[in-house]
């Protein structure tokens, strides 16, 4: 492994490195590199329970020899952990099978987009402290049956993100954020009950943390006094948080990737109806507020808002520059990356189902049946290859559209197809989740749990 | 790694502010990453994972912070940043805390792979994938197979001003398999994952072809299944992977991250019986190979064999430094996480239901109407409530005692402090299985197991 006297390159020095070192070789390369400072804050209990700086940084490799990909990553950017990082993708390029289409882009300039705002360089760490203190304190002090805040703080990071080729490509954008949340355990004749809320933002100075708490200590609060849930097929009102959070769990329904290995139930069915004529799914990189915008994507092709259903109509999948050319078409600038050690795949930056016109009163009148409100254990309970869905689930029982008591612990199963296919009504507000998927409140006629 | 003289540098200027303690993590880890996809070569990649963290705590309360510049000059000027971050304040004593005397760690390895990873050629990996890969290829209607192969050697040095110095090489391999069976448009998945804290002679006693026909064999169970039935049941979980159950309804809130916080429901409950009579179950560092194994943990303590209940009686929690601190019991060398850019917690490593009585007839045969959970998938759990959810792989009706037609799109859903009480019946066939487990201090390999269990109720969410 390495030794401690070698000097660290700064990552434009690796990247600059790595390309001069491939072209004597005459290797085709392409180096993807991040750089990550953050801060992390918890508090719990009135004071501070874990303070976290961090400063990380490394280059992913892709070497592209007889036709086939060979990936490697290094966070020891000493030039002989450089050379073995390269050889490395050398070498695991010579075990891939060739792809077809394989190959390195010299892209059009990205949009421009200002995803760093003022900074977090006028911040001090006293203010970023104080946050996550004021949230702690306003969620204890918000109602009696707040027992404690387990999970609550802030966190902020500013990014450095790098992409460039052999081909000539070099692209380098940097964005940051800053957000807070926190989890109230509320307590009642001995039920617990805990929901999360949070904000993210790209300006220091617009972080809320009184209303932040207030709005999850009214979340959990609403929990209490469920009554078990009942079991068989009702028509249901689809919080557009949970939709949100579904949709996430399924976006690699519609990769292109997914597509190309028979892992997608939408396979081959481009351009027909897939979905309610009321659903309009997008994926939008562009939005200055969005979790995951970016300027460029993983491959340094640029961002442009992408149509995937439109009225229902299946429009599009996402697309990197490999899974393209074998389909056929163009890169949709949706390659993407998990960190340095994966390869590069496909995912959605800010997916988006259209809002649509019936308000919150016309979504519920009339209704007996489920409000659900949230899901979990999605990372088990959902199957993106077929669609299927077992979930944890938490919500209400509604009485001729009233809200009549929370419900215990229950599930919902079904199909993701299903679901878009039965939507009978679509809300007018968008909802905003942690998963980058904002959607509305939606009515289908048919969902089925299981509870008591 | 690193010299003595360093790290106790390092550690004296980081508690110029005031700390009572200072520790110094340094990680370089190398992985393979290797995939198939229908028997062709998909992804080779891998890499070098190389930094430090290092810890101070004030009382219980912690500041962390890490780098990839593992340099003398990159780790004094860690040291300087974490000493002045405490309150931001900067109020930072211009000397150091004197030097220290490290006393090495005596905990010999429990386990010394054979085949180390490092020294394998990257085509021999390739030939184990390519023997599952032909062990799932071809069986019944098995159209698809994706073989995922993992190893890393993680070497790690954890010293602190207690004076510790412990230096550990962990070794983990592992082959995956997802098989894809298809008939018309009907499609299910059958997925097997076996692994070990060993090198490439664990696929000698678990064999490649017998990882693809496990995951064939589901897939394949699965197909013509109809959907599960909802509402409360009595449900038989089986062996191994089975255990997901305990993990996620139970050992998540016996670790001290969760006590210490009150968001656990068994808090104040050491001494009670918080289960049935035939439950004991263990959580345990000391297996050797497994994947779960701790010869150290990541706080410098050898890794320890916890028994948390005991006959029902809740005996002891999952204790790391800070939970030692702030609960006062005693460290159980359960402090874990995924590499240096998390701070420790405490953490389940190889965690079991302890055999029983019965036999898994006996428990089946005991059922007039119910669910048998075959195989399980993973799950995850609220802690603060106990609200815990699994997705079932494979499940059977059983009807009149006796195993009946497959069920698809099942999954478990409950609270560990009722459940716990529910398991009435335990076999004897304990075996362990091996996943990744996500929480506060990152993903990190952890061993669930249990013999066959029999749950006198629980709500199963299908759909039938």
């Amino acid at each position: 492994m390495t030794e401690m006297t070698d000097t660290q390159l700064s990552l434009e020095g690796a990247r600059a490195y790595l390309l001069d070192r491939a072209r004597e070789r005459g290797v085709t390369l392409e180096v993807y590199g991040e750089r990550r400072t953050a801060t992390e804050v918890e508090a719990f209990g009135g004071e501070v329970s874990e303070f976290k700086l961090s400063a990380r940084q490394g280059v992913a490799l892709r070497a592209l020899v007889g036709g086939a990909w060979g990936h490697s990553f290094t966070e020891n950017l000493s030039t002989p952990a450089l050379d073995r990082a390269l050889d490395s993708a050398v070498e695991n390029a010579g075990l891939v099978a060739p792809e077809p289409g394989a190959g390195l882009h010299h892209w059009p300039a990205p949009p421009a987009l200002d995803l760093y705002g003022e900074g977090l360089s006028g911040v001090t760490v006293e203010q970023k402290v104080q946050v996550a203190l004021d949230l702690d304190r306003a969620a204890r002090e918000a109602d009696p049956r707040v027992v404690s805040v387990p999970y609550g703080g802030y966190q902020d990071a500013d990014m450095q993100g790098l992409v460039g080729n052999t081909e000539g490509l070099d692209r380098e954008a940097r964005q940051l954020y800053a957000l807070h949340y926190t989890a109230p355990l509320v307590s009642e004749d001995g039920q617990n009950k805990m929901k999360p809320d949070w904000q993210f933002t790209r300006e220091f100075t617009e972080l809320d943390p009184t209303r932040t708490a207030r709005a999850a200590v009214e979340k959990s609060l609403a929990l209490l006094g469920a009554k078990p849930a009942p079991s068989g097929t009702f028509p249901a009102l689809i919080g557009g948080e949970c939709l949100g959070e579904l949709l996430a769990l399924f976006s690699g329904i519609f990769s292109g990737k997914m597509v190309e290995e028979g892992k997608s139930p939408l396979a081959g069915r481009l351009g027909e109806q897939v979905a309610s004529p009321l659903v309009t799914l997008t994926d939008d990189p562009t939005l200055v507020r969005g979790l995951n915008s970016r300027a460029f994507d993983a491959e340094g092709c640029p961002s442009v808002p992408l149509t995937l259903i439109a009225g229902g109509r299946l429009a599009a999948f996402m697309h990197n520059a490999q899974t393209a050319a074998r389909a056929g078409t163009v890169s949709t600038g949706h390659a993407s990356r998990q960190g340095l050690q994966g390869t590069v795949g496909v995912a959605p930056s800010n997916l988006r189902l259209e809002a649509g016109g019936t308000d919150a009163a016309a979504l519920a009148a009339g209704l007996t049946g489920l409000h659900l409100t949230g899901v979990s254990g999605g990372h088990a309970g959902a199957n993106p290859i077929t669609g299927d869905f077992s979930l944890q689930a938490e919500g209400f029982w509604l009485e001729n559209g009233e809200t009549a008591h929370p419900l215990d612990v229950f599930t919902v199963a079904g199909n993701i197809l299903d679901l878009l296919a039965g939507i009978e009504a679509v809300g007018s507000h968008l909802h905003e989740t942690m998963y980058a998927v904002s959607a509305p409140d939606v009515r289908v006629g048919a969902l089925a749990m299981g509870g008591a | 790694m690193l010299n003595e003289t360093l790290a106790a540098e390092v550690l004296s200027l980081a508690r110029r502010g005031g700390a009572d303690f200072a520790e110094l993590f340094v990680e370089d880890a190398v992985s393979t990453t290797l995939r198939l996809h229908q028997g062709e070569v998909k992804d080779a990649g891998g890499g070098n994972l190389f930094g430090a963290g290092l810890r101070l705590l004030y009382g219980p309360r912690v500041v962390y912070a890490y780098t990839n510049d593992v340099t003398p000059a990159g780790l004094r000027d860690l040291a300087d940043q974490v000493a002045r971050a405490r309150s931001g304040a900067g109020e930072v004593g211009r000397e150091g805390t004197g030097g220290l005397d490290f006393r090495r760690v005596d905990a010999p390895p429990l386990y010394v792979a054979r085949e180390h990873p490092l020294h394998t050629a990257k085509r021999d990996k390739l030939a184990l994938m390519r023997r599952a890969h032909g062990g799932a290829a071809g069986v019944g209607f098995v159209a698809t197979v994706d073989v995922n192969y993992l190893d890393r050697v993680q070497r790690v040095l954890i010293a602190n001003s207690d004076g510790v110095w412990a230096e550990d090489e962990r070794v983990w391999s592992r082959i995956t398999v997802s098989a894809i069976a298809q008939d018309g448009t009907l499609r299910e998945t059958g997925f097997y994952g076996p692994g070990a804290g060993q090198g490439l002679e664990f696929f000698d006693t678990v064999t490649p072809e017998s990882i693809g026909a496990e995951a064939a064999r589901i897939a394949n169970a699965m197909l013509h299944a109809g959907y599960a039935p909802a509402g409360k049941l009595p449900v038989v979980i089986g062996n191994e992977f089975g255990g997901v159950i305990f993990h996620e309804a139970c050992g998540h809130i016996l670790e001290t991250t969760a006590v210490e916080k009150n968001a656990s429901v068994f808090a104040d409950k050491l001494g009670e019986s918080i289960a049935h009579e035939s439950v004991t179950a263990i959580d345990d560092g000391t297996l050797p190979g497994a994947w779960g194994m701790v010869t150290v943990d990541d706080e410098g303590m050898p890794g320890e064999r916890t028994v948390l209940i005991e006959r029902g009686v809740l005996k002891a929690f999952m204790v790391d430094r800070v939970g030692e601190l702030k609960t006062g019991y005693a460290r159980t060398g359960s402090g874990r996480r995924q590499n240096y850019t998390f701070a420790p917690a405490s953490r389940m490593r190889s965690t079991f239901i302890d055999n029983g009585q019965e036999t898994p007839e006996s428990l089946i045969s005991s059922v007039g109407h119910g669910i048998y959970a075959r195989k399980m998938g993973g799950g995850s759990v609220t802690p603060g409530t106990g609200d815990y959810n699994f997705a079932v792989q494979e499940a059977y009706l059983i009807r009149g005692g006796q195993i009946a037609e497959p069920l698809k799109g099942a999954s478990l859903v409950g609270n560990g402090a009722q459940d716990l009480k529910n398991i009435v019946g335990v076999a004897g066939d304990l075996s362990l299985g091996q996943g990744m487990c996500g929480s506060v201090s990152g993903s990190i390999p952890t061993d669930v197991g249990q013999p066959h269990i029999l749950i006198s109720e629980i709500t199963v969410g299908g759909r039938a």
